[in-house]
């Protein structure tokens, strides 16, 4: 079963315990949610998950594999992959070459098979470019796709993430953030896909989100951080009463 | 007819600079690997290509092959200091990288003759022609290398392998985050970008047939920089386009000297001042030099594009 299980993970800055002794489950083919108050450590979690930042402590086992230690570009080999809150566009790259440039394992990256093997490469060029001109469409970005990724809107950003994301194909996908900014037709659109996807090809999402309303449409489990503990687990519903989380967090709101 | 033989001097360092201009684009431009280091695999092309060949007794196609194979080897031994250096720190160990090759000829004496240079490099076919007509040959030979690598790169560039390279230089988490192996990627640039260079070396090595360390000092990576600058970078045209307005500005100056009331040392430094002056202009109000990047189109099926 694909599970990420992470146990007593820390992480600090300086004095900040960014990540308190944190231990949390998300099951295979489902759709976890993560709420916290801003600071909480969210994406301090995902940062470590994803091998970004180092770990001070704890574990995390992804497959039954430990993967904390290794090198992001290794985790992802592994089928994890995560998305970033703050969208990385690559500047003078065009939003159809990010969608190919997410495509996994192409021989082309290697640059012996780039000048000998041409053919085959141009084969699975072609290949990608398909799904990658499906996939645009559905996200709506089609008459982008020869515009530079840094020329896009911020929502724009976020939704070519998700393009790269998907077009990635891993089997855990952490997405930060994955509709702030977007207008909520394609939102609501998007969280769609996402549904579709888990369904249909047993993908895992673990999701940070601010808005209740998302987590109350699409997640099983809700888990809620807050100065780097895990305070709360649950249905979205069972969540929404809990008193503690509605002092720290969505009394607010 | 001593204009032409200028000319086919002039044409043939145009050629053995904008290999360097393609490779150091191919680090900057293309990877965003900031190298100011580059003349270290000029110089390592030409001593170890004219080395080998006079020392070692090996063939000159063997001399060609040792000094591209060589100075490779040296873009992946500087490439390994990526991995923990930020890009910026890395570019400063370049620089000290650059000398520390150019110290080496000039210190170890047992092998590369010191100050002295290593002199009387022999020609490739040199035999087949007369003196008169030698540099005619070894102006189409450089001229046949300028194309073959500039196909070459092209390749590369247009290839997953480039789109990888290019989005390093743009984004490298994103790259981390989408399972690229950007050490490995980076390190495999500086490896072809080694190997063109050190071509440019041997080729310049054994056209001059005399090499010092006088030859590759930090002011020649200089002007490649300056070529790049002023070419644009992210595109192999823009490089030759620089090499070929630099080297033009940088040779030909040298014969006003005498229409001009200046001494030849201050005509030395005065054609610095203005290739920097032309460096801080480019930069201010055509930072993206004479040719700019080209975006990458596509072509797609009809069934997308109704």
């Amino acid at each position: 079963m694909l599970t990420l299980t992470i146990r007593d993970l820390q992480k600090n800055f300086g004095s900040l315990r960014a990540l308190d002794r944190v231990s949390l489950e998300v099951q295979g083919n489902s759709i976890v949610g993560l709420i916290g108050p801003n600071g909480s450590g969210k994406t301090t979690l995902f940062n470590v998950v994803s091998g970004f930042y180092e770990k001070d402590g704890g574990e995390i086992y992804f497959k039954g594999e430990r993967i904390d230690g290794l090198r992001p570009d290794q985790i992802v080999k592994k089928g994890l992959s995560r998305t970033f809150q703050v969208c990385k566009a690559p500047e003078k790259l065009t939003v159809l070459e990010n969608m190919m440039l997410a495509a996994k394992s192409q021989i082309g990256e290697d640059p012996f098979s780039a000048l000998f093997r041409r053919p085959r490469v141009s084969m699975l060029e072609k290949a990608n470019l398909d799904r990658a001109m499906d996939l645009l469409e559905v996200l709506q970005l089609v008459d982008l796709r020869n515009e530079y990724a840094g020329d896009l809107s911020g929502g724009q950003k976020k939704l070519l993430s998700l393009g790269r994301a998907f077009m990635l194909d891993p089997d855990l996908i952490l997405l930060d953030e994955p509709t702030a900014g977007v207008n909520l037709t394609l939102a609501t659109q998007l969280l769609k896909v996402i549904r579709e996807l888990q369904k249909k090809e047993g993908k895992t999402f673990f999701i940070i989100e601010h808005s209740m309303k998302v987590i109350s449409d699409i997640c099983d489990k809700v888990l809620v951080l807050n100065f780097g503990k895990i305070m709360a687990e649950g249905t979205p519903e069972e969540i929404r009463k809990d008193e503690q989380v509605l002092k720290a967090y969505l009394s607010g709101a | 007819m001593p204009v032409i033989y200028f000319l086919i001097y002039l044409l043939t360092m145009i050629g053995i600079y904008s290999l360097l201009a393609m490779s150091l684009n191919f680090q900057v431009g293309f990877t965003g690997l900031i190298n100011f280091g580059q003349v270290a695999f000029f110089c390592i092309g030409a001593y170890a290509s004219s080395l080998l060949v006079t020392k070692a007794g090996a063939p000159l196609i063997l001399g060609f092959v040792g000094g591209m194979a060589l100075s490779g080897l040296f873009g992946y031994i500087i490439s390994i200091p990526t991995k923990s250096l930020k890009a910026d720190y890395w570019a400063i160990a370049t620089l000290a990288g650059g000398e520390v090759v150019r110290l080496l000829a000039l210190n170890e004496g047992w092998l590369t003759e010191g100050p002295f240079g290593v002199m009387s490099i022999p020609q490739p076919l040199r035999w087949l022609f007369s003196k008169d007509s030698y540099p005619l040959f070894y102006l189409f030979l450089i001229a046949a290398c300028v194309l073959i690598i500039y196909f070459v790169l092209s390749l590369l560039t247009n290839s997953p392998f480039g789109r990888n390279l290019k989005a390093i230089r743009d984004e490298e988490d994103l790259c981390l985050s989408l399972g690229k192996n950007t050490r490995k990627l980076k390190l495999q640039a500086m490896v072809v970008a080694g190997m063109v260079a050190g071509l440019a070396g041997a080729l310049f090595a054994h056209y001059i047939t005399y090499i010092s360390p006088e030859n590759f000092k930090p002011i020649e990576t200089f002007l490649m920089w300056a070529m790049i600058i002023v070419g644009g970078r992210g595109n192999h045209l823009g490089a030759i386009l620089g090499a070929v307005v630099i080297q033009l500005f940088n040779v030909s100056t040298r014969f006003i000297g005498g229409y001009v009331p200046l001494g030849s040392d201050t005509m030395a430094a005065l054609r610095m001042v203005i290739i920097g002056l032309l460096i801080v202009l480019f930069l201010l109000y055509a930072p993206e030099g004479l040719i700019r990047e080209r975006k990458k189109v596509y072509h797609l099926k009809r069934k997308h594009i109704e």
